[in-house]
């Protein structure tokens, strides 16, 4: 199963190329509709309620974001990997919890995410952060 | 000054409009009711109860006693030098500045002695009062951390020590060193006491007795610091009967105390070391943790002394080589011919102060306790070929001296000095220049690309945990600041933007990953930072909060110098993730994850709770730009020696 998975994504990924040089594929689902399910399937504990966490989605030329068949065979990919030990990985989301429908509407969610990076110079905080740290002198 | 300190006059206390019912009115009023009962029984036939035939008229001395109004029994002494008075001067002469403590009758005589013994009395040591022995300990973990050595912590008996034993088992994972004082009263309640008392903790401290005499008990107390600050360090327990604190000390007196002697290598390896430091072309410090902060300025006078770039663990743990010291980093060239470690890893030599067996690779796993903690890793079974970790871990690692590298550093310093001339000086200080150029530019290259990743989400709802430790570095770089609560679960973003250079700039992690750490360890450490003009900042998560939240009011109490900032992610967003990837795996639905792992359906006002400890706060804070103002509040409020709470909304990790 696992091999047959990852077999797909593989072939997909050639169909494709990278991200950077492919064209990312349609939206096709509701993105309010996969804002919810983001919520309610727990995407925002790794990936923040808006797509910055541990993993990041925004903007990030994931080759797992191309399309939605990519996306939707990415998160089928772990059906049977099952450690024993406690694990913070990617989860399996199989079309039992997750239907098709479903994965396009969160596929259309993640798409949607601004990339939201202000300017330095228009940060007071930061812009202090990185004068003080030049200016300052070791001081025991 | 704590409101422990403060100098009232009974007249301060004793109100000037008698309350309404107080229940010592309450009482009174009862008790005088019962005796007019008993010199009058006519009175009580007006009204006949069903229950009157089993009431028996209380005598004088019980009156007297239910109402308050009674001495103590007088026993068969007279006690003019109360042992306790004796134990609290050799936590005097040891230089114990605090007793945390939820009280318990099993230590009344050290308690009393503490308030009432001493010029002026609960000055050092003082009583702080905590609302839970895991608080008290915890408080102690913390101001241990910050100061390189031990206060002391009092434990009612069987409760106190069962309630305590989390905080004292993280304690002892992280070898920290502290004085835990348990009362004894075994003619009291039986379910608080115990023939050997310490059985319930032995396998996670280092060191404990149950002393039988007075004099034993001073030398006892003594042995406990002398064991707590001796590698491997750790907590130490005595056990101290009630007898004991009561018993008449007649002419005994507190012998001095005698600190404890560490040791560091041999005069013929410090002259090794310091020839192959002096040969090198281009030498390294290896750094650590030390044991107290003259280890962290003993290693800055061996590394400017021989010109050698140096690592640090400071943004790691306490005890470290200052940061932005100019020989910290990877200095101007990589390549070095010797390397030194002080207490860490060297391919060449390392010196490291002795850990507790038990607590490392290929300990016993037989049993509970000391023998049986586990490190991250599995190690192959004998026979079998190593692992890439281990193999890795074999070759990064030289000769490991089992020394104490703090108490080493000035010998080889000695040594060192000796050999000295000055063309190696001009050396040296050519060295010296390069490095510091080099380090500069490394440290904010570093700095810069940190800059650019924590900008992620800036302007998001619920507020990034980045941006919290970004806008509150501004408004406490230029001060003396402790960050006592571990970053791991709050993005630890202050290990890049920050500059950790002093021995308390942070105080590390839980130890064995025990959650409801951080307040009370944050509370320790504003206790060290109290009366030495430092700031205490406690970047607080929701879970580990809610164990044993009472430390804010302590907080409060003592007037310590501490501003928490609650990361509320609403959830155990850890377990949160191991539930939703099991889930995920067996397919059986992956929208129920929440189930047990999240604190919502009520969502919890922090901001609320801190009120109704005392403590001045705000929140909760959703929206990201009011949070620099709101930490500007809280930095200005704990400056004017008020404890401050924000509640922040923030993502989840």
């Amino acid at each position: 199963m696992r091999k047959h998975v990852f077999g797909t994504i593989v072939l997909l990924m050639g169909l494709y190329a990278t991200p950077a040089a492919a064209q990312l594929g349609p939206v096709n689902g509701d993105a309010e509709a996969g804002a919810q399910l983001y919520y309610d399937h727990g995407c925002y504990a790794c990936h923040g309620f808006s797509g910055y966490g541990r993993k990041d989605l925004n903007n990030t030329g994931s080759p797992w974001l191309t399309n939605e068949e990519i996306f939707r065979a990415f998160l089928r990919a772990r059906a049977d990997v099952a450690p024993l030990l406690p694990s913070t990985d990617m989860p399996n989301y199989p079309a039992n919890s997750l239907s098709d429908a479903m994965v396009r509407d969160i596929y259309a969610y993640v798409r949607s995410m601004p990339d939201n990076r202000p300017e330095t110079a228009d940060v007071p905080a930061l812009r202090n952060i990185l004068e003080a740290a030049e200016q300052r002198q070791y001081k025991p | 000054m704590s409101k422990d300190q403060s100098d009232h006059s009974r007249d301060d206390i004793t109100p000037k409009i008698a309350p309404k019912v107080d229940r010592r009115s309450f009482l009174k009023g009862a008790a005088t009711g019962a005796a007019a009962l008993a010199v009058n029984p006519g009175a009580q036939a007006q009204e006949p109860s069903a229950y009157q035939a089993s009431f028996t008229a209380p005598s004088y001395q019980q009156l007297q006693r239910d109402t308050g109004m009674v001495a103590p029994p007088t026993s068969g002494r007279t006690v003019v030098r109360p042992g306790s008075d004796l134990m609290v001067q050799a936590l005097k002469d040891m230089g114990i500045e605090f007793v945390a403590s939820n009280n318990g009758s099993s230590f009344e005589g050290i308690q009393e002695s503490i308030a009432n013994y001493g010029s002026p009395p609960n000055h050092m040591p003082e009583y702080i009062t905590a609302l839970h022995e895991e608080s008290s300990v915890d408080m102690a973990n913390g101001y241990a951390k910050a100061e390189g050595r031990p206060m002391a912590a009092m434990l009612h008996g069987t409760l106190g020590i069962q309630h305590a034993s989390m905080s004292i088992f993280q304690a002892y994972h992280t070898g920290t060193p502290m004085i835990l004082i348990v009362g004894r009263d075994e003619s009291f309640i039986q379910a608080h006491t115990a023939d050997d008392m310490a059985a319930m903790c032995r396998s996670f401290t280092k060191w404990d007795a149950q002393p039988k005499t007075l004099p034993e008990c001073i030398d006892a107390l003594h042995e406990a610091y002398r064991q707590a600050v001796t590698p491997p360090t750790g907590p130490t327990v005595i056990v101290i009967d009630m007898e004991l604190q009561k018993e008449e000390a007649r002419d005994f007196v507190v012998p001095p105390f005698r600190p404890a002697e560490i040791g560091g290598v041999d005069h013929a390896t410090a002259r090794d070391i310091a020839k192959a430091l002096f040969d090198a072309s281009n030498p390294r410090l290896n750094t650590g943790m030390f044991r107290t902060p003259e280890g962290g300025q003993a290693a800055v006078q061996l590394a400017e002394l021989i010109g050698a770039s140096t690592s640090t663990t400071a943004t790691g743990g306490p005890m470290g080589f200052p940061q932005r010291h100019p020989l910290c980093g990877p200095g101007a060239d990589t390549t070095n011919d010797y390397v030194l470690g002080l207490e860490t890893d060297s391919p060449n030599i390392s010196l490291q102060r002795p850990a507790v067996t038990s607590l490392t690779a290929k300990r016993d796993v037989m049993g509970i306790g000391f023998g049986s903690l586990r490190e991250d890793y599995v190690p192959s079974p004998p026979g079998s070929e190593p692992t890439p970790q281990e193999q890795n871990q074999k070759q990064s690692q030289g000769t490991v001296l089992t020394v104490d590298a703090e108490a080493s550093i000035p010998l080889i310093i000695a040594e060192l000095s000796k050999l000295m001339t000055p063309a190696k000086l001009r050396e040296i200080d050519e060295r010296k220049a390069s490095h510091a150029r080099a380090n500069r530019e490394a440290f904010l290259t570093d700095l810069r690309a940190a800059v650019e990743e924590k900008k992620r989400g800036w302007d998001l709802s619920p507020v990034s945990t980045a941006r919290i430790y970004a806008e509150l570095w501004p408004l406490i770089m230029n001060g003396d600041w402790c960050l006592a609560s571990p970053s791991n679960f709050s993005g630890a973003h202050h290990r890049e933007l920050w500059e950790h250079n002093k021995p308390y700039s942070f105080l590390g992690s839980q130890g064995a990953g025990g959650m409801g750490y951080g307040l009370g360890a944050s509370a320790g450490a504003a206790l060290a930072a109290r009366g030495r003009g430092r700031f205490v900042v406690n970047i607080q998560c929701d879970g580990d909060f809610n164990y044993a939240p009472g430390a804010l009011w302590t907080a409060c109490h003592h007037e310590l110098p501490m501003l928490s900032i609650m990361h509320n992610n609403r959830a155990w967003h850890q377990e949160f993730m191991f539930i939703q990837y099991l889930a995920g795996v067996r397919g059986r639905g992956t929208d129920r994850g929440h189930i047990g792992t999240v604190l919502r359906d009520p969502f919890i006002d922090y901001s609320k709770i801190a009120q109704g400890y005392g403590m001045a706060s705000e929140g909760p804070i959703e929206d990201p730009t009011l949070l620099a103002a709101a930490l500007k509040r809280g930095v200005e409020s704990v400056k004017n020696g008020k404890p401050y709470l924000i509640d922040v909304l923030t993502q989840p990790r």
